[in-house]
């Protein structure tokens, strides 16, 4: 522990100092007398004070939480000799704040004694947050020496988006061989009703068609579509985030997609994720529960490097995008990559949607006539993405975030739309 | 004050008037450095008005004493608990009572080096040898906490 005068011990000698030396100037007693205590304190204090061997072990109840859950903490301080004043000052990392109690504790240890403090953290945001760090500073019971160290008992703590409630997502035009939730297009086992057709030898007895057979005067069986799983790649645009005090374009982005990935899953859909950015993140499609997690955790990691470098599709490994697998992307529309990256990805005949997460709240057109104009150009510009892709047969849902007046389903709702007309418009 | 005229009673009242801002800046802005400003320059003003006066020794040189050290605890503990610390049950009790003992004691001291300079206050050497005593009490003081300062770096 660094050891350190505390400003008593500057103040207590210049007032001894000045008391005597004006005792001798002034030829004053009374001004010695005065300074004496000062100077007597001094001395004690200074010799006297011991350093205090402390001991802290932080504990967590759970290093995993959704954003926004309360953590509770435990501080344990322990100290073989007696200290008057412990002052403990719980660092938290950015996004992490208290949620109960004080981070700022004062105490007093016995010889031998222990203390041990409680207090919740929580995360304001998603993410993966060291907590841990301790500063603390010792006083003496005179308070002239101060003794000051910083503890680290990291804990890494991984706080979840959100869950965002999802009725209905969209879904792949076509399907893939496992068995799942979506009705595929082609004919096969299943459950869902398709077509009937004459009986050929082979056929189950129980797909016969008694009632048309009957009227048809020979056998027919029926037809029907199987339920099959679908492959969803979401691709997450981390070029650039747009930020207004807590809301950020791309925390949104991430807690649509850990919402999107989660839905999927329970429909038995193998989701991958390409995080497309500065840092380029994959995660292959797989199914499960594991495959939640792996999801989740990689999108934690998500974040905004800034990078000239003109990143595109050719980069992926082939096996992150699966063939007739859906396309999800998830952008601001802010950076010109990424939106030539989903035009590069429709023109390999990926399907591809894209939910539009809407900065232009996050925004404000500026003052001056100048600011004016530069804010409606990029109002266009973006109207131009925009329109690109939907000349490309991409599906755009335009999103305003967690606090946005539009939900999630009701701008997905509108890609469902596009995509069934657009499905029409095709045939 | 009324001791020095009515000149000195002007000017020490403006003095101790600033002494007063000069503590109440140390504890808004958090300025430790001002607490001692502040109550060097009051023991400054009752200094020069004992030797305007040229009285016998003041008897309440100890409260004097006393209530300066009582400020100046008060100053620093005040800036120390400026953090918003979360002090436990009776923290703020205990301290109060620590800091009214050194207050106590601070008179007690001071009282018992009263009366020692009264009792040899027979020349003007007397006078010398305490302050010649009290000034190598501060040099010993200096080099007691130059001492505990470098061991603790060690």
């Amino acid at each position: 522990m660094r050891r350190t005068g505390s400003p008593r011990v500057l103040g207590y000698a210049a007032i001894a100092a000045i008391g005597l030396l004006g005792a001798l100037a002034l030829r004053q007693p009374e001004l010695a007398v005065i300074a004496a205590p000062f100077a007597l304190l001094l001395a004690v204090g200074t010799r006297a004070a011991r350093s205090p061997d402390l001991a802290v072990e932080v504990t967590l109840e759970t290093e995993r939480a959704i954003e926004g859950e309360p953590i509770p903490v435990t501080i344990d301080v322990s100290s073989e000799r007696a200290v008057d004043r412990v002052e403990l000052l719980f660092e938290l990392p950015e996004g992490v704040d208290v949620a109960d109690g004080s981070r700022a504790r004062a105490i007093r240890l016995g010889a031998g004694e222990s203390s041990d403090g409680s207090l919740a953290i929580r995360c304001a945001r998603w993410g993966v947050f060291d907590v841990g760090r301790i500063d603390i500073r010792a006083r003496d019971l005179l308070r002239f020496v101060t003794w000051e160290t910083s503890v680290e008992r990291t804990h890494r703590v991984k706080a979840y988006p959100t869950p965002l409630t999802l009725r209905a997502i969209v879904t792949a035009r076509e399907t893939q061989a496992f068995v799942g939730s979506e009705v595929a297009v082609v004919k096969g086992e299943g459950i869902e009703y398709a077509d009937i057709r004459d009986f050929v030898p082979g056929d189950r007895v129980r797909s016969i068609n008694w009632r048309a057979s009957a009227r048809r005067q020979g056998l027919v069986v029926n037809e029907r579509h199987p339920e099959r799983n679908t492959d969803v790649v979401l691709f997450v645009d981390s070029f650039a985030d747009v930020r207004l005090g807590e809301h950020s374009v791309l925390e949104d982005a991430v807690r649509a997609a850990a919402a999107l990935a989660t839905r999927y899953l329970e429909r038995r859909d193998r989701v991958g994720l390409v995080g497309l950015g500065g840092v380029l993140r994959w995660l292959q499609p797989g199914m499960g529960t594991t495959q939640r997690y792996r999801l989740i955790e990689t999108m934690l990691e998500t974040g905004v490097e800034p990078t000239y470098a003109w990143r595109d599709v050719n980069v992926l490994p082939a096996r992150i995008l699966p063939p007739k697998a859906l396309i999800l992307g998830l952008t601001p529309l802010v950076d010109q990559r990424f939106v030539g990256a989903l035009e590069d990805l429709r023109g390999r005949r990926f399907d591809v949607a894209v939910v539009e997460v809407d900065p232009v709240r996050l925004l404000s057109p500026g003052r001056s006539e100048t600011d004016r104009l530069a804010f409606r150009l990029w109002l266009l510009e973006r109207e131009v993405l925009r329109a690109r892709l939907v000349a490309l047969g991409i599906g755009v849902a335009t999103w305003g975030g967690g606090d946005g007046d539009t939900d999630l389903d009701s701008a997905l709702e509108g890609v469902r739309t596009y995509r069934r007309y657009s499905r029409l418009a095709h045939a | 004050m009324a001791r020095g005229g009515d000149a000195f009673q002007a000017a020490g009242i403006r003095v101790v008037g600033l002494a007063f801002l000069a503590l109440v800046a140390a504890l808004v802005l958090s300025w430790p450095g001002f607490v001692a400003v502040a109550a060097a320059t009051v023991g400054g003003v009752y200094g020069t008005e004992l030797a305007i006066a040229d009285a016998p020794l003041d008897v309440a040189a100890p409260a004097v004493a006393a209530g300066l050290l009582l400020s100046v605890e008060l100053g620093y503990w005040s800036i120390e608990e400026r953090g918003g610390w979360k002090g436990e049950a009776g923290d703020s009790l205990r301290r109060g009572a620590f800091v009214a003992l050194l207050a106590a004691g601070a008179a007690l001291v001071a009282a018992t080096l009263l009366a020692l300079v009264d009792a040899v206050r027979t020349t003007s050497l007397a006078i010398d040898l305490v302050g010649a005593t009290a000034a190598a009490g501060v040099l010993v003081a200096v080099l007691v906490l130059t001492r505990a300062q470098s061991s603790s770096g060690s």
